[in-house]
């Protein structure tokens, strides 16, 4: 704990004061840019003037920014409210009031953009799941606020007394740095794009020219998207508590990332085909409202759908095990699809397959790249058989189970038609069931009300 | 659960819905209905989809005649378009028809069954405790027409389950129906 205590209930508060110049200093760097890649001409005849009307703009526009942001600092007021639920009051123009409610928490992010960490500043992102944007997003608080409010916000959520603390936590697994890289390299679209630039690049070496300049640059920039993802999984933890998942990552920016129990909606492993031969593999999740972009101001890159971004699959398969209890992927039994299947899919047929036990229900497809997806029976939101011409022709249809939004899509493609519908239908009594035996919302409600850190 | 076990016959009654289109699927039919036959959707969505295409088909046509006006185009092109034109329309024409027809919807004790399309067919099943919320729609065209739309929503974008071309009590008393089973059954996430 960092001794900073939350104040009572209902008091409003205020984000950091200090947070208009972190808004303003975050564009500094982006106008100097512009300034001086599109004013090098005009300037060209005084020798530093360039630079000076660059830097100028430059903090001009900071000023404005962190005037403006000013305004809607004072404006902007958060507390708790009676009902122990997140409220939010901002805008300059236009009024914004917004209500979360916490008994729907689905991930608190604390997340720290370049500039505002070199301030020592961080960001808050709470989302509740609910139909439209259900996202608040906090900026700036210092490091220490941003976590005294995260701790407070997850332990109103688990129905625990506000000033509860944070729960201890288990460190998982660290991603080292080295298996990150090589894992990124070893993809089949950073081969492409390295290609490509190779192609690029002796193209306009071959054509030369200044113009040949600009075209290297750009042609390099497909390769930035590997550098900006390795920069975003740099030093990936995988840490479990009571209050569930911390996955704390970033190189630049840092990002944590906290997913209290209860809330993933699907779990998938990709394995790309290079990665294989290491026994490497992906694990992505559908956490509701997280990764879907609900709120487009260009912050969503904190947004993560990600739990880890390579790990050796017995390693995958024990965090595996936290966020779904009592699954076991290796003893899954998996139903392959009939022999015709081929003349639909004659590349996957083979790897066409589905299973289910008493908790999730399994589809894997993919032969290059292999996909396997897991669905908790109580989370299916709703089932799907679908049917292409083509698969009419040769008796099949497809069974999906549809998750909330995210990278993981749960389908057992090119099954026997009548046995896609019968899969359909089991799917539906097995989350039916399921759904009654579901337990709270607050995940420690049933706990004795109190301090965690005197229980543990 | 076998892969190559035997598919059992569903039993095909006789029902309404056979004489609009949702009859014919096979003994191994994936869509067929449970229990309760299909409800179809009204035919009135047929003319108002075709009135829909009529309308969008008067550009085409405007263009058309345009060209076969001008003098300096030469006179086959306006009547290529022409009768790219009608073909469109006629086919058009027809293949609202069957669409229109695929469209069958069922409630069931626990959850609402919808099924559409012609050339790509699907089955959507919604558990009720599943619903977040139920929209009911009817542009202008559809009002005129007296039809409306139902659409089901879950947390999960691919849902996708629509029923259109409900007479508007109908659709009406759908909404109310899902709306107070969503409500009882509710199950958060």
């Amino acid at each position: 704990m960092s001794g900073t205590q939350p104040p009572a209930s209902g008091e409003p508060r205020r984000v950091s004061r200090i947070s208009p110049f972190v808004h303003g200093a975050r564009i500094v760097p982006a106008v100097l840019i512009g300034m001086i890649a599109f004013g090098s001409q005009w300037s060209a005849g005084v020798p530093g003037l360039g630079v000076a009307v660059a830097f100028g703009t430059a903090v001009g526009a900071g000023l404005l920014v962190a005037a403006y942001r000013w305004i809607a600092w004072r404006r902007l007021t958060f507390w708790f409210d009676a009902d122990g639920d997140l409220r939010m009051n901002s805008g300059v123009w236009f009024r914004n009031e917004r209500r979360l409610q916490l008994s729907r928490l689905q991930s608190v992010d604390v997340t720290q953009p370049l500039i505002a960490r070199i301030a020592g500043m961080a960001a808050l992102h709470v989302e509740a799941a609910g139909a439209g944007d259900s996202r608040l997003t906090l900026e700036y608080l210092t490091v220490a606020q941003a976590q005294v409010l995260r701790d407070e916000i997850i332990a109103r959520s688990a129905g625990l007394r506000h000033d509860a603390g944070a729960a201890p936590e288990q460190i998982l697994v660290q991603v080292p740095t080295g298996d990150l890289l090589k894992s990124l390299l070893l993809r089949g679209t950073t081969v492409m794009l390295f290609l490509l630039t190779i192609l690029v690049v002796v193209g306009a070496l071959a054509t030369a020219g200044t113009a040949g300049l600009l075209v290297i640059i750009g042609g390099g920039l497909p390769l930035l998207t590997v550098f900006s993802e390795f920069a975003k999984f740099f030093g990936f933890t995988v840490a479990d508590s009571p209050d569930g998942l911390r996955l704390r990552h970033g190189l630049l920016q840092t990002s944590a990332q906290t997913v209290p129990p209860g809330r993933v909606q699907a779990v998938g492993f990709t394995e790309p085909w290079l990665w294989r031969s290491r026994g490497w593999v992906r694990v992505s999740l559908n956490v509701a409202g997280v990764g879907t972009g609900s709120q487009g101001s260009g912050n969503d890159a904190y947004t993560e759908n990600v739990l880890l971004p390579v790990a050796p699959w017995p390693v995958a398969l024990s965090v595996v095990a936290r966020v779904l209890p009592g699954v076991d992927v290796t003893a899954l039994e998996m139903h392959a699809v009939p022999s015709r299947a081929r003349r639909r899919a004659p590349i996957q047929f083979r790897r066409l397959l589905v299973g289910h036990d008493a908790h999730v229900f399994a589809a894997a497809r993919g032969r290059v790249v292999h996909h396997l997806a897991l669905i908790p029976h109580a989370r299916t939101q709703s089932v799907r058989v679908t049917q292409g011409p083509w698969e009419r022709a040769l008796g099949l249809a497809s069974v999906h189970v549809d998750s909330t939004p995210g990278p993981v899509q749960i389908s057992g493609l090119h099954r026997p038609a009548a046995e896609a519908r019968a899969i359909a239908e089991a799917q539906l009594r097995r989350a039916a069931a399921a759904r009654t035996a579901a337990g709270t919302q607050r995940w420690m409600a049933s706990a004795e009300p109190g301090n965690r850190a005197a229980e543990s | 659960m076998s892969p190559d076990a035997p598919q059992p016959a569903e039993q095909q009654s006789p029902d309404p819905a056979s004489a609009v289109g949702l009859q014919d699927r096979g003994a191994a039919d994936p869509f067929a209905p449970a229990g309760t036959p299909w409800t179809p959707v009204s035919p009135r969505l047929a003319t108002a989809r075709r009135i829909s295409l009529a309308i969008t088909a008067v550009f085409p046509l405007a263009a058309a005649v345009l060209l076969l006006l001008l003098p300096a185009v030469p006179k086959w092109i306006g009547a290529l378009v022409l009768a790219a034109t009608a073909v469109g329309v006629l086919w058009g024409w027809w293949f609202i028809g069957r669409r229109v027809a695929s469209f069958g919807y069922s409630e069931r004790a626990d959850d609402l069954l919808v099924t559409s399309g012609v050339l790509f067919r699907r089955l959507v099943i919604v558990p009720y405790g599943r619903m977040q919320l139920v929209d009911l729609a009817a542009g202008p065209l559809d009002r005129a027409m007296g039809v409306a739309t139902v659409q089901l929503h879950t947390a999960a974008a691919t849902t996708d389950a629509t029923i259109p071309g409900l007479p508007p009590d109908v659709a009406a008393g759908l909404r109310d129906r899902l709306a107070a089973l969503g409500e009882q059954r509710s199950a958060g996430l």
